[in-house]
């Protein structure tokens, strides 16, 4: 390889490294922040004030599918024991599976999807 | 309320496929280098794979935006990360070395070069795949 190859490949890395590290930081800042409810204008709420909120939600739109107790229906899984992010529930949530769950983003919005998540946190 | 679900939906797509599309040209470009479209080839390569590097940030920034910043995750969620990081990091230095190297690459070089472009593919399809995967079925569970 060439002197100016090998001063790309140091630049590539180098420029490389330092994107990952500034993503990972800042995701990781943006992770704590909303799992601590620091979000400027929302208060904390706790976990159990989301989860019940997320319960009353649950059985509005999820429990005619899923079933009252969460463990399937005719239509629906069981949602007890998800092994699933948090995050990973809300995007379900969101924006639904194809030919199978309708997506209630119209319905819910981002906070209200985070009681759903953390009430379905609770089944583990 | 920003659709980032939407909006990362739509802008992942810019860096798979100029980052394919550049792939192909390169390997046409060696592949007809003796004849006059191969130099163009090149140059499409080339701006192919910066526009890739710059779009995956709009589409890394989305991503991380509608999974609130949970970088990993687990079953197709984490499959797709496992896949997405290695691509970023690998298209954005191929990126910067090609926009130091330009067109003076020796014959090593130039074999490195695309064996990293074809990782480099593979790894950003194989993403794209788990995230319809994630899309389509709502992913698996381990």
């Amino acid at each position: 390889m060439t002197p100016l190859e090998i001063k790309g490949a140091v630049a590539g890395v180098t420029t490389s490294v330092f994107i990952l590290v500034a993503t990972f930081t800042a995701g990781g800042i943006y992770r704590n922040s909303i799992e601590r409810g620091t979000e400027p204008g929302n208060k904390p709420l706790d976990a159990a004030t989301l989860a019940a909120k997320g319960r009353t939600f649950f059985f509005q739109s999820c429990a005619h599918c899923h079933g009252r107790d969460a463990d399937g229906g005719e239509d629906g899984p069981s949602l007890l024991k998800l092994q699933i992010s948090g995050a990973h529930m809300a995007l379900v949530i969101q924006s639904g599976i194809k030919d199978e769950m309708p997506s209630f983003a119209k319905k819910y919005n981002e906070q209200d999807t985070a009681t759903i998540v953390a009430y379905l946190k609770t089944l583990h | 309320m920003i659709p980032w679900d939407k909006l990362h939906g739509a802008m992942t797509h810019f860096p798979i496929a100029l980052l394919l599309f550049s792939t192909a040209c390169d390997f046409v470009s060696v592949a007809f280098k003796k004849l006059t479209f191969a130099r163009g080839l090149r140059l499409v390569s080339f701006y192919g794979l910066a526009f890739a590097a710059l779009a995956s940030l709009g589409a890394v920034v989305s991503g991380i935006a509608l999974t609130k910043g949970d970088m990993w995750g687990r079953g197709d969620f984490g499959w797709h990360h496992r896949f997405v990081w290695p691509a970023f990091g690998l298209l954005v230095a191929l990126a910067v070395w090609r926009l130091v190297v330009r067109d003076a690459m020796s014959r090593t070089g130039l074999c490195l070069y695309l064996v990293m472009m074809l990782l480099a593919s593979g790894f950003v399809a194989a993403a794209g795949y788990f995230g319809g995967e994630l899309l389509l079925s709502g992913g698996s569970v381990p």
